[in-house]
């Protein structure tokens, strides 16, 4: 009862984020049951190619007899794997390497940060572009390319918050009480910085799933017979005149799920800022 | 009396009227025609390399002895020599050449150029996957005569040998240039005696030919020059026909009906579109040298499981002659009768029996199935061929995962022998020869033989076929070549079918004629805009 109440508070104040949270509920439903939602398998080419939509394939098929409303329902699944795998690791890593060099201070925080610096200062799709050439093209070479985008700035971003957290009183307390450093990191300064890293969990997972989008637009995310939004795309454009359903699909599907997906990183990050908190209701 | 104004003005529209015609078609000076390659060649050795860009992008540029006559296409004609002889045995070709011909550096051209040219196309250590394919079979010495006459001897009289000289790819070039640089690869080596000379190369963006002024055929060119942009990409090339950035699409890769449609809609009247074959079989390489198509039982899975119908009709949008090795319609009765192809192993609708048996043979050797790599260059429609194939290998327990190579990088993967499977590569006829396919796919020492299969009994009957002079018994070799390869279904080299499509012309773009391979008629020497 008390978390329906909890609930209802939340989408009484945060109506937007309750949208988002539907939105991202039924994406994360189309993905795990993909195989039982999808009509047709995502690869499957029996069809013939550029049937307009109907009863028997809703959202039409493709260039090649592929059944689309198929393709974009696998394709949430390759879209969230991509999206969740790369931002929790990626913000776990990033947020682990903030708040350690943070703690540690002095020459190896500075060179550290150079890194880091050096890391965001190239352009993240040329970045993404240039690793994706070297590895070559398949999912997981995705989203090892996101993960060198995310570390960075998820880095630069928890150690702002630990450096200042690491001066809190009850840090000083713990070290005078013997703990040791390992002990303060985890017990200490890293549930301080929980906050920060849920808020770039929720907020990155549209940008890695708008960069996975835009690497196989390019040709060069996912192989280009995964059922990948962004590939789908890239596909759909060679007949936009003659078959608009190849790109309006996958192109509603990627905006969706980066709408609901930020609208729900939003709610939580105004949940998660004191100063907004208030302002709210 | 006004029946005398109407005469009057029926007699003038009437004088008027081919006064006009006239003025319409007489050719005219000046303008720069737009064009386009699919790609970016890199390399501009067109002795050494064999993409159809390096073709064009400096097809104006060079010359030949020989060449197909831009007025008619299905003739032979000189270009460089004035004429030829044979001797009566057949086996000595003496060429005269033109005399009073100027390099594009202003240097004279003589024999010793096409000594040096043909001596290093014919030099076995020189890798030429085109015109040295094509000639080292035939040719067993080139002589310089004089300064203005070379021999060429021939190993056995060869019919095709006057078409196979004619190749756009057996182009002269410069004695001096070859000694200053090594090779042709440099924009800076491109220096011809063709109507155009190479102006400008910018990388993945444009080529530039300008006017010979001092061009060997007095009044010709008639264009200031010729721009090719290098579009990559079916969406990027449509665009650009409908915006009317380009005049000509005559070259590979053929518009599907879709695309043709689009343009003919948005460019209306200005643009004539029209559907050719352009000499192209479309296949599929199983490398032979590497596992698991080094077994022949895998090779006949394949061969038995591509459906070669499905193919053309998705991907090619239905304009192609499916399992063909030669089509009826470019080479006549040296091609079996398509109704006895439809009936071969692999082609046999329906594909059930095939596939049961593809699938035993798997089983067989991989009884869980085999993953492998399916390459494939992303040109063209290449990428939705290679899911096609991919989805088919399925049925029979091949689970292929797709890596894609932009162009030239494909080119040079497949010619290391570096791939597994490539699902599928257009390969353009050099000349119309009904010899070609297997002088360019399947003998041992074929240009494009990226399976790397040799095969003793192909090898003798190509052989046999290409040095018979009697017309039947040319025919009953090719047929028995076609039978063999078919039924035996252990080549490395599937033949899906033949490539047809469409293309399109500006209707201001007059004095070119479509020719019958994609490598010729580019020289455009004839070409001339209308305003």
């Amino acid at each position: 009862m008390d978390e329906a109440g909890a609930l209802a508070r939340f989408a009484q104040r945060q109506p937007l984020g309750t949208a988002g949270a539907v939105i991202v509920v039924v994406l994360v439903g189309v993905a795990v049951f993909a195989p039982q939602l999808a009509p047709h398998g995502p690869k499957e080419t029996g069809f013939a190619p550029y049937l307009p939509p109907s009863a028997q394939f809703p959202m039409g098929t493709d260039q090649i007899g592929r059944d689309v409303l198929s393709r974009v329902v696998w394709g949430a699944r390759l879209s969230l794997y991509v999206g969740l795998t790369s931002v929790l690791i990626g913000v776990t890593l990033g947020a682990l390497w903030g708040v350690v060099t943070a703690y540690v201070g002095g020459a190896p925080d500075s060179g550290s940060q150079r890194v880091v610096d050096s890391l965001m200062a190239l352009p993240p799709i040329i970045l993404a572009l240039a690793l994706m050439a070297a590895l070559g093209q398949s999912v997981n070479n995705v989203v090892l390319a996101l993960l060198l985008l995310l570390v960075p700035t998820a880095a630069r971003t928890v150690r702002s918050v630990a450096l200042s957290v690491k001066e809190f009183p009850f840090v000083e307390a713990a070290l005078a009480a013997g703990c040791s450093h390992t002990r303060v990191i985890v017990r200490h300064i890293l549930p301080n910085c929980l906050a920060t890293y849920i808020v770039l969990v929720t907020t990155n997972v549209s940008y890695a799933i708008v960069v996975e989008a835009s690497l196989s637009f390019i040709g060069a995310g996912a192989p280009p017979d995964e059922p990948s939004w962004g590939g789908m795309l890239t596909a759909g454009t060679q007949a936009i005149e003659n078959a608009p359903w190849l790109v309006l699909f996958p192109g509603v599907a990627i905006s969706l799920a980066v709408f609901g997906l930020n609208l729900l990183g939003d709610a939580i990050r105004d949940l998660a800022d004191p100063r907004l908190r208030g302002g709210l209701g | 009396m006004k029946t005398r104004v109407r005469l009057i003005a029926l007699l003038c529209a009437a004088l008027a009227v081919p006064a006009a015609v006239t003025a319409q078609d007489r050719p005219r000076y000046g303008g720069v025609l737009n064009w386009f390659d699919y790609g970016d060649p890199g390399r501009l050795d067109v002795h050494a390399e064999s993409p159809l860009v390096v073709q064009q992008a400096t097809a104006g540029v060079y010359s030949g002895l020989l060449h197909w006559d831009p007025d008619d296409p299905s003739k032979i004609a000189g270009d460089l020599a004035e004429r030829w002889t044979v001797s009566p045995d057949g086996k000595t070709y003496t060429f005269h050449l033109r005399k009073n011909v100027k390099w594009h550096d202003g240097q004279s051209f003589s024999s010793a150029d096409v000594k040096a040219s043909f001596d290093r196309l014919l030099n076995p250590e020189f890798k030429s996957p085109k015109c040295g394919a094509a000639l080292k079979p035939l040719v067993a010495s080139v002589e310089a005569v004089d300064a203005s006459t070379v021999q060429f001897t021939l190993k056995a009289p060869v019919s095709y040998f006057p078409g196979a000289i004619a190749s756009a790819w057996c182009r002269v070039a410069a004695k001096h240039i070859l000694e200053k640089y090594g090779d042709l690869n440099r924009p800076e080596a491109q220096v011809g005696t063709g109507p155009f000379k190479f102006k400008k190369y910018d990388r993945g963006s444009v080529i530039e030919w300008e006017k010979t002024k001092d061009y060997f055929i007095p009044g010709l060119p008639y264009l200031d020059g010729v721009k090719q942009y290098i579009l990559v990409g079916g969406p990027t090339q449509v665009a650009a026909a409908k915006a009317g950035r380009i005049m000509l699409w005559d070259a590979w890769p053929p518009m599907r009906k879709t695309q043709a449609d689009e343009v003919k809609t948005a460019r209306g009247d200005e643009v004539d579109i029209y559907r050719w074959p352009i000499n192209t079989i479309f296949l599929l390489y199983m490398n032979s040298k590497r596992a698991p198509f080094d077994n022949p039982d895998m090779r006949r899975a394949v061969f038995l499981a591509i459906d070669r119908q499905e193919l053309i009709t998705k991907a090619l949008e239905g304009a192609g002659v499916p399992c063909a090795i030669l089509d009826p319609k470019l080479v006549g009765e040296f091609a079996l009768p398509l109704e006895e192809v439809a009936k071969t192993p692999g082609c046999r609708q329906a594909k059930d029996t095939d596939l049961a048996e593809a699938e035993k043979l798997v089983k067989k050797h991989h009884p869980n199935g085999i993953d492998i790599e399916i390459a494939v260059r992303q040109v063209g429609n290449y990428v939705d061929r290679a899911q096609l194939v991919i989805a088919q290998l399925r049925k029979i327990g091949i689970r292929g995962t797709l890596k894609t190579h932009e162009s030239a990088a494909g080119y040079a993967s497949f010619g290391k022998g570096d791939f597994q499977m490539i699902a599928t590569q257009d390969r353009a006829m050099d000349g119309i020869d009904p010899g070609d396919v297997f002088h360019v796919v399947y003998h041992t020492n074929a240009g494009s033989n990226y399976a790397q299969l040799s095969d003793p009994k192909a090898d003798d009957l190509i052989d046999r076929a290409a040095k018979e002079t009697n017309k039947n018994k040319r025919t009953q070799l090719y047929h028995e070549l076609q039978r063999y390869i078919l039924t035996s279904g252990t080549t490395g080299a599937v033949p899906v079918g033949w490539v047809e499509g469409f293309f399109f012309r500006d209707k201001k773009v007059r004095g070119y004629k479509p020719a019958l391979t994609t490598y010729d008629g580019n020289t455009f020497m004839k070409t001339w805009l209308a305003p």
